[in-house]
């Protein structure tokens, strides 16, 4: 069995300013846009989220759940830096880290628990002083709370991280995973985003225990992510972490010098990034098993979609091919752009890979094509 | 219902249809065989409630009537008897005594009428075919199916009846095996459909060389009703897998450049001989291609290599390309001509095998390093 820990700061943002200005603490601080404009929260701290704000909820919406609210901007550079002194803090560990954004990390204890000789029956029982101590030294060391979640594996220790915030620490036992999950609701397993919860819901699944119990098959509903959902419903999850290392995607953007929508103009930008991505992956040997477009339009707001492929492409023409693809299936030009940006992900070598038969892309269900 | 069968009957019956049964607990009677006796013969079922088998055998009825009892239970007592008749006499509860000689057995059975009804058609077509010519076909294009449950289009055989022609395909996206046969198609019985590969796996188990196959389709549901000289074997009934399959004829090449006339049996034979210096992580061989000569190569660093030469007629021009030596290996064991055809383009294309019967395999390469 494995040992994964997943730490969560509390509130980071919010939680860093706090701390830097001791005027602001016990005080609802959110950090984003000020309430007057457009925009959204970043952050708030836990005197702000007793009104119900919520991260990336309109910053006019929180003004109005909560009229005292402090409204600060976000000082990204203040939190690269203090994200860069906790994983130093986090390092000491000596246990393997993947790094999920400035405040978020799962580590790998499995080693630990075995080189630390204890005859105890549950391994991961014997890594709850390791994350016990991971939380004292970030406190005394940064001044600031994180809430660890311990588990066998990413998708639980997610969960446990957030079972009991701030400044919690959640082991899920591998005895009670399954009722541990069953009350939750579907959105909160690992891929669960609003489209595929809509989806779920109206096949009447609204809880983790609806699909733990539903006898049918996912797939219709769902495609390739159906069965690979039924496992997380039961606490099944052997995604290893990603320790990165190599570089793990290749992309490229532009900013347009006028917004447009001009199709020739964006045509000929997507096979311009294209001919670049195939022209590194070729370089370096890769084959990319997802593809990614990126819009921004004129009021900043950005969307990303992107598709998986059985098969890792390799060619500007079939990277341009499902770029144009993406743009078209989810009808993202329908106002001018400020920037156009395509993208590979899931790089792998091409050496010694079996190729495959050339069925047209969509006729044969892909690894991930939701 | 009572019964006398002789014990070779009741097995030959049993062997027959316990391959679908599950070890599923949530419905227990699925554990079971249903049992008919009626006229002079047995007739037994099992289901997984995908896939239905039916046989019906010889057997003496003394009183016509329905049970089911726990499938492996009766089998093992039955293959342990020595050889003889089987007396089996079920009550109103569903106790089946079993009597053979001195030894007497009650087995515990539920009653037939909470067994799953066998599938029905309603408005079905046919299309007949020789077991034995199914059955070769199901040996030209069984192995290439998908067990990639991300493909479930892919985790069957596709039939198709049309143009007088039966044509069976099997891909998994790497290699494609097709196979067709004249057949005798009513015009309004043009059909296609998947058949999912536990299906398959039962037909190609249960298939003869001798007699007729009925292949009932419907809307969601397929059979395969065997029968030779008037006397009916076994009736496989399976759900189709649901799904278009992908345009296979898309990826068939149209032409090549290079084509070659091998012995299937040594080319086979060197193959296999190679395959074994591969490895789970380099699992490719290398065929080099000179005048009049085939090198078979595979090398794995941390187990060895190996070299093999054919020499055959070939005038082409030099060049190498690799595959996965079982995609390769595949259809020339399910093949029995002297000779195959080889088709390529060139390292990255795919390749076609033939031969002179109704066959065609194409494979992928593999990127060489």
């Amino acid at each position: 069995m494995r040992v994964i820990l997943h730490l969560d700061m509390d509130a980071f943002y919010a939680s860093v300013e706090q701390r830097d200005r001791p005027e602001l603490r016990g005080l609802p601080v959110i950090v984003g846009s000020p309430p007057d404009r457009r925009g959204v929260v970043c952050a708030a701290s836990y005197e702000a989220r007793k009104f119900g704000v919520r991260s990336a909820m309109p910053s006019r919406t929180a003004a109005r759940l909560c009229p005292n609210g402090i409204f600060l901007s976000p000082r990204m550079d203040r939190y690269r830096e203090e994200s860069q002194r906790i994983f130093q803090v986090v390092a000491t560990t000596g246990v393997l880290v993947e790094q999920v954004s400035v405040d978020e990390a799962y580590l790998d204890a499995t080693e630990w628990v075995c080189a630390s000789h204890v005859n105890d029956p549950d391994p991961l029982q014997t890594a709850m002083p390791l994350a016990a101590s991971l939380k004292r030294d970030i406190r005394e060391q940064r001044g600031l709370t994180a809430s660890v979640g311990i588990a066998s594996n990413k998708l639980l220790a997610k969960l446990a991280s957030d079972f009991k915030k701030p400044d919690g620490l959640t082991l899920v036992p591998e005895e009670t995973k399954v009722q541990f999950l069953r009350p939750l609701p579907c959105r909160a397993l690992h891929g669960v985003g609003r489209v595929t919860a809509e989806v779920l819901s109206q096949a009447g699944l609204q809880t983790v225990g609806d699909i733990q119990d539903y006898a049918g098959d996912l797939r219709p509903l769902l495609g390739s992510f159906g069965p690979v959902l039924k496992r997380f419903s039961m606490g099944i999850d052997d995604r290893a972490l990603e320790l990165g290392g190599e570089a793990k995607s290749i992309s490229s953007e532009n900013t347009f010098l006028q917004d447009t929508s001009d199709r020739p103009v964006l045509r000929a930008c997507l096979r311009e990034q294209a001919t670049d991505i195939a022209a590194k992956l070729l370089q370096s040997r890769l084959g990319a098993r997802t593809v990614q477009v990126k819009v921004r339009y004129a009021d900043f707001k950005t969307l990303t979609r992107q598709f998986s492929v059985e098969d890792p492409v390799v060619e500007a023409g079939e990277i341009y091919r499902l770029g144009c693809w993406l743009l078209g299936r989810d009808q993202l030009v329908r106002r001018p752009l400020r920037l156009l940006g395509l993208g590979v992900s899931g790089l792998a070598p091409l050496e010694g890979r079996q190729l495959t038969l050339p069925f047209p892309a969509p006729t044969l269900r892909t690894a991930s094509g939701r | 219902m009572k019964i006398s069968i002789a014990k070779e009957q009741l097995l030959n019956g049993l062997q027959a249809v316990q391959n679908v049964v599950g070890t599923r607990t949530t419905l227990p009677i699925l554990s079971n065989v249903l049992l008919s006796a009626a006229g002079n013969r047995l007739e037994l079922t099992a289901t997984d409630l995908d896939v239905t088998i039916s046989c019906s055998v010889e057997a003496t009825v003394h009183t016509p009537g329905r049970t089911t009892i726990p499938v492996k239970k009766l089998m093992g007592i039955a293959r342990e008897l020595p050889n003889g008749d089987i007396d089996l006499e079920v009550d109103a509860k569903a106790v089946c005594a079993l009597q053979a000689g001195s030894s007497y057995y009650r087995i515990n059975g539920l009653s037939a009428d909470d067994f799953p009804p066998i599938p029905v058609f309603k408005q079905s077509r046919a299309v007949t075919l020789g077991q034995d010519q199914l059955r070769a076909m199901l040996k030209r294009t069984s192995f290439a199916v998908s067990n990639d449950e991300n493909r479930y289009v892919l985790n069957g055989i596709f039939f198709s009846f049309k143009d007088k022609k039966a044509t069976l395909v099997a891909t998994d996206g790497r290699r494609l095996a097709f196979t067709d046969e004249d057949a005798e198609i009513p015009e309004e019985n043009q059909a296609d459909f998947i058949v999912p590969t536990k299906a398959i796996n039962e037909v190609n188990r249960l298939v003869g060389t001798v007699g007729q196959v009925e292949i009932k389709f419907s809307e969601n549901q397929v059979s395969f009703a065997m029968a030779a000289e008037g006397v009916p074997g076994a009736l496989i009934i399976s759900k189709l897998v649901e799904g278009n399959y992908p345009n296979y004829s898309q990826v068939i090449p149209k032409e090549c450049l290079e084509r070659m006339t091998l012995p299937r049996e040594e080319f086979l034979s060197a193959l296999k001989r190679a395959e074994l210096m591969t490895s789970e992580k380099s699992n490719s061989v290398k065929l080099t291609f000179s005048r009049n000569q085939l090198a078979i190569t595979a090398n794995t660093p941390e187990v060895g290599e190996a070299r093999e030469i054919l020499t055959f007629n070939y005038k082409g021009k030099d060049f190498a390309i690799a595959f996965n030596p079982i995609y390769l290996m595949d259809p020339l064991k399910a093949l029995e001509t002297d000779e195959v055809y080889f088709e390529l383009i060139d390292e990255l294309s795919p390749g076609v095998v033939k031969t002179s019967a109704p066959f065609l395999y194409v494979i992928m390469p593999m990127r060489m390093s």
